[in-house]
């Protein structure tokens, strides 16, 4: 009886929810530019894509420059990425605070319900709203799938799920904020801050490596890019839902208006230690998926099946700055997938300085060491094939270069030119959001 | 007191808010009887909406109790603030629609309270775009439309005209005789003195005075020998 209830509030909740956004101006404004701001990514990339391609389609070994995930889904959807930092907070904060600021909330909070069932049915709503403007990208994907392009599913919904886990984070830190603060001037400035200290911990982790590093993991930035590039961590997307989590709490917290400001002080810290304990713990989760049609975060499966049966740990240490390229190099073609692969791998960085200019001369720079159970090996190589190769040698594994043809994507060329998108994301898009728009809003009059 | 009320519905004893130090109720003590209409007389200022805040729960207070005698597992106090514009894109209707599903009201607003409440034409208009006196209808009908037992109406005349105010005065009146128990916050004193059966008086967040005219003028010492004491005098003498 009591759930039964609980369950007709919270719709009730979600039905007034959804008429104050088909009411809010900021959804309808989000809505309009996601369009054009989509179809400015997805020409561009479709025209990149064709002019890449040819007339005559590609050969092996430059697969993943005809990936459709990094040639059209990451830029189609980067648009996702800059609605949910800038236009999608403003919705957010728009509709958390306007129930205060009204007084609504005053009258509301009389229901007895629980808090955190109160925003939750706000942040349904406002994902419910996210959803529809990802429509727009959705859009791209037709268009792409009526030129004849390749669609692989898997790492679609990746991309999708990606931008739906950065979008969860947006709206719960806007409506922390929205409901801490004053007033949704100093809510939005709150929010924007918050984004603008994510880059630039990705800026230090670029230049100081280290901790830094280790925190732009699981920055909005660097969840979506490997969202993007096909790769599932579960333990980037239980941090991310432990965060959202936490934003909803916290606005939960500060909306119950009858509690004193030091409990609500209070509940906050507790919240706050807990979720970190919780975010501690997810670092240890290390199950991942490449969804990629083109295995982008792998080895060749012959590769893979040799470094799985590894049964000694595997240690590196890298005598590189952060800002060398080849630190880049050797953590995207090899260490990101040697963590993936290897039951027991670890690696460190040593460098004195943040460029490594001025280290050159130091002998040991550059060198990479490698210790397998009690065998060590140096090279220099930050390549796929050199990194495996001083592996093997040390695992005394026979080069054999058996298996690997079969395992090469051959890439999904599509010599297509972006006919249609212009209009239909500059004036059809908008042109439908306007109408719609109208209708909805004298609907709700 | 209402004759033949058998004890009270709600019980304020000690009740205290601060500001940072600053009183804005000091142990503000009173009881509130079923089937009346309390009203908390006091200037500008003097704690009644801090109070009101208090006692419907969305606003904490430091010390004190507050008891409420009504059925267990219900809520029993709806406080409907003064000067707010809730859900302000949305029409009239839907609020009231919205607020009896919302509160689980079994009350319909019926035709006759719609009349009353000269509410029947602006019924698709959006709240923000109602003048300040149809605003002030449109909250009362939605805080009379709630299931609560017990309704703290904030400055419920404040905005209306004279005859608006003697009509939503009646209203109120009929629905306290339905059985509904009203604490109204008023600083008007002639509008009080219309509409309640007993007053609590309150001045710089303290209870100065409780109970009906005749009661409160008899705590006055110097009385005018066959002169009548208006609640203003009372309120003026005892605060």
């Amino acid at each position: 009886m009591r759930s039964r209830r609980g369950v007709d509030t919270f719709t009730c909740l979600v039905r007034k929810e959804w008429r104050e956004l088909m009411a809010s101006r900021s959804w309808w404004v989000m809505l309009l530019l996601i369009g054009p701001l989509v179809g400015v990514s997805f020409i561009s990339a479709v025209r990149t894509y064709g002019e890449l391609s040819g007339v005559n389609g590609t050969a092996a070994g430059v697969g993943e420059a005809f990936s459709p995930l990094i040639g059209i889904w990451a830029p189609t959807f980067s648009a996702c990425e800059l609605a949910a930092a800038f236009l999608l907070p403003f919705v957010a904060i728009r509709l958390v605070a306007g129930d205060r600021l009204s007084g609504a909330l005053l009258l509301e909070l009389q229901q007895p319900f629980p808090a955190f069932a109160r925003v939750l049915a706000k942040a349904t709503v406002l994902m419910g709203g996210w959803l529809i403007a990802s429509a727009a990208p959705m859009l791209g994907v037709l268009l792409w799938w009526i030129y004849g392009g390749s669609i692989h599913v898997p790492e679609l919904l990746t991309v999708l799920t990606g931008h739906v886990l950065n979008a969860g984070l947006a709206m719960a830190l806007a409506a922390a904020a929205a409901t801490i603060t004053e007033h949704p001037s100093t809510a939005a400035i709150v929010t924007l801050t918050v984004t603008v200290g994510g880059w630039i911990i990705n800026f230090a982790a670029a230049v100081n490596g280290g901790i830094w590093e280790r925190l732009a993991h699981y920055t909005p930035t660097a969840m979506v890019g490997e969202f993007q590039h096909g790769l599932v961590r579960l333990e980037i997307v239980l941090v991310a839902s432990a965060l959202t989590c936490a934003g909803l709490g916290l606005a939960a917290i500060w909306t119950r208006l009858g509690q004193t400001s030091s409990r609500r002080a209070i509940e906050s810290a507790v919240l706050l230690a807990s979720t970190t304990i919780v975010i501690v713990a997810c670092t240890f989760v290390r199950p991942s998926w490449d969804t990629s049609e083109a295995r982008l975060n792998s080895f060749a499966l012959v590769d893979q099946r040799r470094l799985e049966s590894l049964d000694v740990p595997l240690r590196l240490e890298a005598h590189l700055a952060p800002e060398d390229p080849r630190r880049a190099d050797l953590e995207r073609n090899a260490i990101s997938k040697l963590r993936r692969t290897v039951r027991d791998f670890d690696i460190r960085y040593v460098s004195e300085t943040t460029t490594g200019l001025f280290e050159q001369t130091r002998e040991q720079y550059g060198q990479i060491h490698y210790q397998l159970g009690s065998r060590t090996g140096v090279s220099r190589a930050t390549t796929v094939e050199g990194v495996l190769n001083e592996i093997y040698t040390l695992a005394e594994i026979a080069p054999d270069r058996d298996g690997y043809e079969e395992d090469v994507f051959r890439g999904r060329p599509l010599a297509a030119t972006p006919r249609g998108a212009a209009p239909l994301f500059y004036m059809g898009w908008p042109a439908l959001v306007a109408v719609v728009a109208l209708i909805a809003r004298g609907r709700s009059a | 007191m209402i004759a033949g009320s058998p004890q009270v519905i709600l019980r304020v004893s000690h009740l205290t808010k601060t500001y940072r130090g600053i009183g804005a109720v000091r142990a503000a003590s009173f009881s509130v009887w079923p089937g009346e209409v309390l009203g908390l007389i006091g200037p500008n200022g003097s704690g009644k909406t801090t109070l009101f805040g208090c006692l419907g729960g969305v606003l904490p207070y430091d010390t004190g109790r507050v008891e409420t005698f009504t059925a267990a597992g219900t809520p029993a106090i709806f406080y409907l603030p003064d000067a707010i514009t809730p859900w302000p894109e949305q029409t009239v209707e839907w609020s009231l629609t919205f607020a009896r599903r919302y509160f689980r009201a079994s009350n319909e607003m019926t035709p006759e309270w719609l009349e009353r409440l000269g509410l029947q034409n602006i019924l698709r208009k959006r709240i923000r775009n109602l003048s300040k006196g149809q605003r002030k209808r449109a909250l009362l009908a939605i805080g009379l439309i709630t299931p609560h037992p017990i309704l703290l109406l904030d400055e419920p005349f404040d905005g209306l005209d004279l005859r608006q105010t003697r009509e939503v005065a009646q209203l109120l009146r009929s629905v306290a005789a339905g059985g509904r128990t009203l604490f109204l916050s008023i600083h008007q004193i002639s509008e009080a003195d219309r509409v309640c059966d007993r007053f609590v008086l309150l001045s710089e967040g303290r209870v100065c005075g409780e109970g009906t005219l005749e009661e409160l003028a008899a705590r006055v010492v110097h009385t005018p020998r066959g002169q009548t004491q208006t609640l203003e005098d009372v309120f003026l003498a005892l605060t």
